[in-house]
């Protein structure tokens, strides 16, 4: 990571945490991964899956809303603030601009993740039920969520916060639910609507494979090449994501 | 000049006044809805809420409540499963188990098919509470289906099977494929093996019961297992000897003068001893052997 780079980065995170947005969804999330507690006592049995449940649905949920609503105006609000101008004054590469940016807001992700893992892994600690394949479902999520920022920062080149929340929402949606390609395909008869289930299949953004969270809280291994392939993944098409958001914000006419 | 300001004056004392009151009066509105809100719910509430299945009617599948899910399939369970925990709670619903097995079978377990909480519970509500073991039993089998490899749901079917439907030999089905399963405890041999005898294979259940004696650590075990095999034993024994004595008799066209002479005659390989070591009784006049101890288990 080039100096600059990184400076935008650092930028970009003091900037994000002076935010009121994410402390309100950190309070929130924290607020609610304690509750998994009170929620355990109305339940026959399966106190710790609840727990667990929650937990992990908390990070997974609050995580998503942070990249979103953090990434969305990440680009288009210093172009509105008109902040871009200055920095684009200096010799730096707009690509570089886009990456620093993304990069802050990783590493805001980051923080925000580890707190609240912090509490939930204190949580399951008190109740005796802390498992390190807890860890492992947070990192894949963790890893969702760099896809989610890349897909953000890609749709805050192109258009205003409130249409790229909407567009990054909807492909979050679609990107768990591309297993219905496949019932879909199997459903119609045309040639060209199955060609269409397909490519759908493969371009829109697969966030199955970064969802482990059932299988840890059952007990079941998650196999080293689910991590794997997760991670590959998220190099090739956050990487592509990118790629498209450099492009869209080189083409950017600033006015 | 004075004027102008006497005149300004009495409307900035109007604001301040109407300033410290504005609020006042929006607080006390605020509160007064409030206290009518909460007892108009409290006169009405019954009605605003509709029928108590009502809401059921809305709640679609769990394979279309997957899609709405969004990879949540799981939070989802948990959050069904906890509001059907204090559904089938409320007494005062006198219909709740019109969506009975819709709720568990159909939804909480299709959204999450290796939450074993609601196969225990919804089955345990549906044969003590709904009255329907049939129903228990569907729900169960769909819990064995989905995890082979716990013990518990094909043991508790079997114990529905043993203790509601007093199906033994279904019940004994069950149990063995608890008993199969690695890590199932010791115990469900043992169910096995009774709801054998109680299906009448007295000889399977023998060599259960035998087989559960000779692995046996614990003492207890043991002695539990050596009371079943002593009966049982018993009881294989006197079948034996009724089913030679019988045999005899038709070949020669008289009943034996003692038990010895169906082993001379062929017919047994050896002459059996109950399991102190003792020969069993036997009456030439009637034909009836006989075991001269007690039944340890009073059967």
């Amino acid at each position: 990571m080039s100096g600059r780079i990184l400076a935008i980065a650092l930028n970009t995170f003091r900037e994000a945490i002076r935010n009121r947005i994410l402390y309100l969804l950190l309070v929130f999330a924290v607020a609610l991964i304690l509750c998994a507690q009170a929620l355990s006592l109305l339940t026959v049995g399966s106190e710790e899956k609840i727990i667990k449940d929650f937990g992990l649905a908390t990070i997974d949920l609050f995580g998503v809303l942070t990249a979103v609503l953090l990434g969305i105006g990440l680009v288009s609000r210093e172009i509105e603030r008109r902040t871009v101008y200055v920095l684009l004054a200096k010799p730096i590469h707009r690509a570089e601009f886009v990456l620093g940016k993304y990069a802050g807001l990783v590493l805001t992700l980051l923080v925000n993740t580890a707190i609240m893992t912090l509490c939930f892994v204190l949580l399951l600690v008190a109740k005796g039920i802390a498992e390190p394949a807890m860890l492992l479902a947070v990192l894949l999520l963790f890893f969702q969520f760099l896809l989610i920022t890349a897909i953000a920062v890609l749709f805050s080149c192109l258009s205003n916060p409130i249409v790229s929340c909407i567009l990054t929402l909807a492909l979050y949606v679609t990107g768990h639910l591309l297993w219905s390609f496949d019932l879909l395909r199997a459903r119609v008869a045309a040639p060209w609507a199955r060609a269409l289930c397909l490519t759908l299949q493969r371009v829109l953004p697969d966030l199955a494979p970064f969802d482990v969270k059932g299988m840890v809280v059952h007990g079941i291994p998650v196999p080293p090449e689910r991590l794997g392939y997760a991670l590959v993944y998220l190099v090739l098409y956050g990487g592509a994501v990118l790629g498209l958001a450099c492009a869209a914000f080189q083409r950017k006419e600033m006015q | 000049m004075s004027g102008a300001v006497a005149l300004g004056a009495a409307p900035a004392g109007r604001a301040r006044a109407g300033a410290s009151v504005g609020p006042l009066r929006f607080v006390l509105a605020a509160a007064l809805c409030l206290v009518l809100s909460i007892a108009f719910q409290a006169e009405f509430g019954a009605a605003g809420r509709g029928t108590a299945t009502a809401p059921l009617l809305y709640l679609p599948s769990g394979r279309y409540l997957q899609i709405a899910a969004l990879g949540f399939d799981e939070l989802l369970a948990d959050a069904l499963y906890l509001w059907s925990i204090q559904y089938y709670s409320n007494y005062d619903i006198a219909d709740r188990y019109d969506y009975l097995e819709h709720i568990y079978r159909d939804v909480i377990t299709e959204l999450d098919p290796r939450y074993l909480d609601p196969y225990l519970t919804g089955s345990m509500i549906m044969t003590t509470e709904a009255q329907q073991p049939e129903m228990a039993l569907r729900l169960l089998d769909k819990g064995i289906q989905k995890n082979p490899d716990q013990w518990i749901l094909p043991f508790e079917a079997g114990f529905t099977c043993y203790q509601t439907l007093h199906d033994y030999t279904r019940a004994a089905r069950y149990f063995d494929l608890a008993q199969a399963v690695p890590g199932a405890p010791p115990i469900v041999q043992r169910f096995k093996a009774e709801m054998t005898r109680r299906a009448g294979d007295i000889r399977d259940s023998l060599q259960e019961w035998a087989a559960i004696h000779d692995a046996a650590t614990d003492e207890y075990v043991r002695t539990i297992a050596w009371n079943h095999v002593h009966d049982l034993r018993v009881q294989v024994d006197l079948e034996d000897l009724k089913q030679a004595i019988a045999l005899y008799q038709d070949r020669t066209g008289q009943r034996p003068a003692r038990l010895g002479a169906l082993q001379t005659a062929g017919i047994l390989p050896a002459t059996p001893r109950d399991p102190e070591g003792r020969p069993y009784l036997y009456d030439p006049r009637t034909g009836v052997p006989s075991y001269g101890g007690l039944s340890i288990l009073g059967r």
